[in-house]
């Protein structure tokens, strides 16, 4: 497949996407008022304007790209909008502003990073500024603690979780750490019995990351970060040193501090009996999630249509609910459309680290595919009750500006990477800045 | 590292499977049971706050209509009537289960059948209400308030029907109950109201009329009647039964005795004239199990009523098998003892078949259904059931029930003018305490019917005299009368 066919299908899906999103606005408008919304034409104008400046700058800057990871994500942004529009209307155009914002941040990600691998430079500084962006809410006067948790800070009036961008900043620290340290992590061997564990020097990094995922949750009762930062780490320190012990060990770390939290920490309790029984509670801590099944229920198989739920019965619906929203209204089959979508980011993700010749592409596209995907699984899995609830933005779809600008970011750094692959192997053209071309000139005179 | 990468898709695909998997069992295996939660009240809402046609009688008195209240489900269903129509038109309460129209008609009623809904989209553009259907019912208000009357506060019940068509005249059982208070919004009272109407002496809550059956006595002998005839083995003239007090049946010593300890016999007009029971217990003998077995059937015993209110009883007839070597049985069988069992409405229609010419018709309460400009949504056409019995002999067992209101056992009936057709019934239930279910069946005017009744009085303890022609006829005689001023014929 050519750049240009890619950017053609990838322009084809888009418009789908656009058209999805303002069918169902439409629909949604008509199921609760029986009336056309009246800004209908600027809502199609605005939602294709942007896509379309999005599609053009990767056209521009990263023409090899896999096209189906920007049209997922505006789908999932589509709908993601048209239902916090449907539950809060004053909600609908924060997040407007927000998927604006988002946008500029990808075209800007994409025209500042300009092969990934630019990346490994930096590894070092990411680590402190995710840790920096981790501990921001610890600072006086700037953070803030929301619904139990500390994780926001407040600047000029706007309210932040630093947290999302801080995922990405160790994702790519991840990827930039093990890329060096992968030979040597690999090597080692500890015999304890028929166990072959790494030498406990190798070990190191994992307890670090280990402690650091503690500190998150017992400092700032984040369960839902605490728990993708550690899969993370452990999936990448698989991936890069191919050792299958390492899941072993991290299975062990996890279970020992799940159970730990269990025993000590309240809320962490809590959830998991909200899991087990939310019957028990269900005036209380149990609320939300029986009215999430309920909402899932009363869509049945093909939802109750567009505006024509209840879902504003959930509490805080626009966040960490909003998948329930989406099976009432359209069912079965819209949410198993959701999950298809990120499966569909996943699949370009990790398309992209296998293709990737350089192991630090492999590891970052692993990486950044890895948060994408276990965040949506588990805020998905919690509001359907697969596993205990905790509170983390659903990518793309859930009302709010951090998770969605950060998620913008993290497709940027996906189709960046897989524009370098492409053109690793040969499918696209280099794109060189207007320096590059100069001091290509200047070479190629003096060697003249 | 690529084998990893490929394991690490597998293990996120499987992740989302899991949660396909999920949604399903939300979706799909626990969606009944979640949206029946005692505890999710978004049915409960969703029912009450849409719109809801009313229901009228067929004399245009209103029965039931949504009334706006100033509760969070914004509408409150009220029944002007009372509890005159409580076991037809029923009760709309999401908490305990819709019941008589309101349930069997509930799609027309709250504009949700397919056809209500696809000229509904036509409105939808236009900021329209969804279309709901207004019930008329093929019952009058008049009629069912003198059977109300004419039955008093013993327990009972009053069916008249068109026999040409099947249409429901009047429905009505004692005791009955008031919808209104099983309609409120305070669930907790309603619940509370029900547990005391279950409890409560007659089973009120209970449409009698046709949920329930009874053993229908000597009104069954039109059935044996139309068996005899049909078979050819009776005829108005011939046989002529001997005049007796008391039959043996073959294979028992224990007779069956006329009532009173009379003697009777003759032709079929006089035995049917005096209800002769040990005439008609011979005759059922002599035709031979398949052949009342057979007519029972015609007259539609043991096959549910298709009735477009739900919990019709299914009438009894014993099987075939039950009387081989066991003539005694179909002796009492014939006239309607033994283990005959009869709902009300069945009793009507078979009154009402006799009348129509042998044909029975689909019995309804429903005559049509219109929108708020109203055009028709759904209309009832009258339907043929089943062939009960042949034209011709339908109009001699016509002339016999004349006669029985003539000179028989159901004089109480006439009516000055008009020639009335009756058969009462007496079923006795037991000696100690003695009491029996009194019984009448009829239509007129006979030469061209435009009414059949059933009136069942039920067993009081203690009554011994109660027999169907002195109880039951009375009651009939008065819906008659009422029926033949107000219906043209």
């Amino acid at each position: 497949m050519t750049s240009r066919a890619r950017r053609n299908t990838e322009l084809g899906l888009i418009v789908l996407a656009a058209f999805i999103t303002v069918a169902l606005y439409t629909l949604g408008a008509l199921g609760r008022t029986a009336t056309l919304p009246a800004n209908i034409g600027p809502f199609l104008g605005i939602v294709l304007g942007l896509l379309v400046v999005a599609h053009i700058a990767t056209r521009i800057l990263a023409p090899g790209a896999d096209p189906v990871l920007l049209p997922m994500a505006a789908l999932l942004n589509g709908i993601g909008y048209v239902f916090i529009a449907r539950v809060n209307t004053r909600l609908a155009g924060l997040q407007a502003t927000w998927t604006l914002v988002g946008v500029g941040a990808y075209v800007l990600t994409l025209a500042l990073v300009r092969r990934s691998r630019d990346l490994r430079r930096s590894t070092w500084t990411l680590l402190l500024v995710g840790v920096g962006l981790l501990v921001l809410p610890f600072v006086p006067h700037v953070g803030r603690t929301i619904n139990g948790a500390r994780i926001w800070i407040r600047v000029g009036g706007l309210s932040f979780q630093p947290g999302e961008a801080a995922k990405i900043a160790l994702a790519a620290f991840f990827a930039g750490y093990l890329v060096d340290r992968r030979e040597l992590l690999g090597v080692g061997t500890w015999r304890i019995g028929p166990l072959r564990l790494p030498q406990p020097r190798d070990l190191l990094p994992i307890l670090a990351a280990w402690a650091l995922a503690v500190t998150i949750l017992i400092g700032q009762g984040d369960l839902g970060s605490a728990l993708i930062f550690f899969t993370l780490f452990v999936v990448l320190l698989w991936v890069a040193t191919e050792r299958t012990s390492y899941l072993a060990v991290g299975g062990v770390l996890f279970g020992a501090a799940a159970y730990g939290a269990y025993r000590t920490v309240d809320h962490v309790r809590e959830r998991v009996e909200v899991w087990l029984d939310p019957w028990k509670t269900a005036k209380t801590s149990g609320y939300q999630i029986i009215q999430g099944s309920y909402a899932f229920a009363w869509g049945g198989i093909t939802g109750t249509g567009p505006g024509l739920g209840d879902p504003t019965r959930i509490p805080e619906v626009q966040n960490d609910f909003i998948f329930a929203a989406i099976g009432e209204e359209l069912g079965l089959f819209g949410a198993t459309a959701i999950l298809i979508a990120f499966l569909l980011l996943i699949g370009g993700g990790l398309r992209t680290a296998v293709r990737a010749t350089r192991p630090y592409e492999k590891l970052l596209a692993v990486g950044l595919t890895t948060l994408l995907g276990v965040q949506a699984f588990v805020i998905m899995g919690g509001v359907t009750r697969l596993v205990p609830l905790t509170g983390v933005a659903l990518p793309f779809v859930s009302y709010g500006g951090s998770s969605l600008v950060a998620n913008y970011v993290l497709l940027a750094l996906l189709v960046r990477t897989s524009h370098d692959v492409a053109v690793e192997a040969g499918e696209a053209a280099v794109r060189r800045t207007r320096r590059q071309r100069r001091a290509e000139r200047a070479e190629a005179t003096v060697s003249g | 590292m690529n084998r990893n990468i490929r394991r690490l898709g597998l293990g996120l695909l499987a992740c989302y499977v899991a949660l396909f998997a999920q949604l399903n069992w939300l979706q799909v295996f626990k969606a009944h049971a979640y949206n029946t939660s005692p505890d999710n009240d978004r049915a409960v809402v969703r029912d009450f706050t849409r719109p809801r046609g009313t229901i009228a009688s067929a004399d245009g008195i209103l029965l039931a209509q949504s009334v706006p209240s100033n509760d969070r489900y914004q509408l409150q269903r009220v029944y002007p009537a009372g509890d005159l129509f409580a076991h037809v038109v029923g009760t709309f309460s999401f908490a305990y289960g819709s019941s008589g129209v309101e349930q069997s008609w509930n799609d027309q009623l709250a504009g949700q059948t397919a056809r209500q809904q696809i000229s509904g989209l036509g409105q939808i553009f236009g900021g329209g209400d969804r279309i709901v259907g207004d019930v008329t019912l093929t019952l009058r208000a008049d009629l069912q308030a003198v059977a109300k009357q004419a039955l008093g506060a013993r327990p009972g019940s009053v069916v008249a029907l068109d026999p040409r068509t099947g249409a429901v005249l009047a429905l009505w059982s004692y005791p009955s109950f008031d919808p209104n208070a099983l309609s409120s919004h305070d669930f907790a009272a309603v619940g509370e109201l029900r547990k005391k109407l279950l409890a409560a002496p007659g089973n009120p809550l209970r449409a009698a009329a046709f949920e329930d059956r009874y053993f229908p006595g000597s009104t069954f002998k039109i059935v044996t009647s139309a068996a005899g005839l049909d078979s050819g083995q009776v005829t108005p003239a011939t046989p002529v039964y001997p005049v007796r007090t008391q039959y043996v049946p073959p294979l028992t010593t224990n007779p069956i005795k006329n009532f009173n300890g009379e003697a009777c016999g003759g032709n079929l007009v006089d035995i049917l004239r005096v209800s002769c029971n040990t005439a008609f217990a011979q005759m059922g003998v002599d035709l031979g199990a398949p052949i009342m077995v057979g007519a029972a059937g015609r007259f539609g015993f043991d096959t549910t009523v298709p009735f477009d209110l739900r919990g019709a009883a299914q009438s009894f007839f014993p099987p075939l098998s039950a009387f081989e070597r066991d003539t005694p049985k179909l002796a009492q069988s014939a006239i309607g003892q033994n283990e005959v069992q009869a709902s009300p409405l069945q009793m009507a229609m078979i009154a009402a078949a006799v009348a129509n010419g042998g044909t029975m018709m689909v019995p309804h309460v429903v005559a049509d259904v219109r929108d708020s400009n109203g055009s028709t949504i759904e209309q009832t056409t009258p339907t043929v059931w089943r062939t009960a019995v042949t034209a011709p002999n339908a109009s001699i067992l016509r002339d016999a029930m004349v006669q029985v209101v003539r000179s028989g056992t159901a004089t109480l009936m006439a009516i000055p003018g008009v020639d009335v057709a009756g058969k009462t019934g007496t079923a006795q239930l037991g000696t100690i305490p003695a009491s029996s279910h009194a019984w009448v069946v009829g239509f007129a005017p006979a030469d061209h019917p435009v009414i059949a009744v059933a009136v069942l009085v039920k067993a009081q303890p203690g009554v011994s005299e109660v027999t169907g022609g002195t109880v039951a006829a009375p009651i009939a005689r008065q819906v008659i009368a009422k029926a033949l001023t107000v219906l043209a014929h």
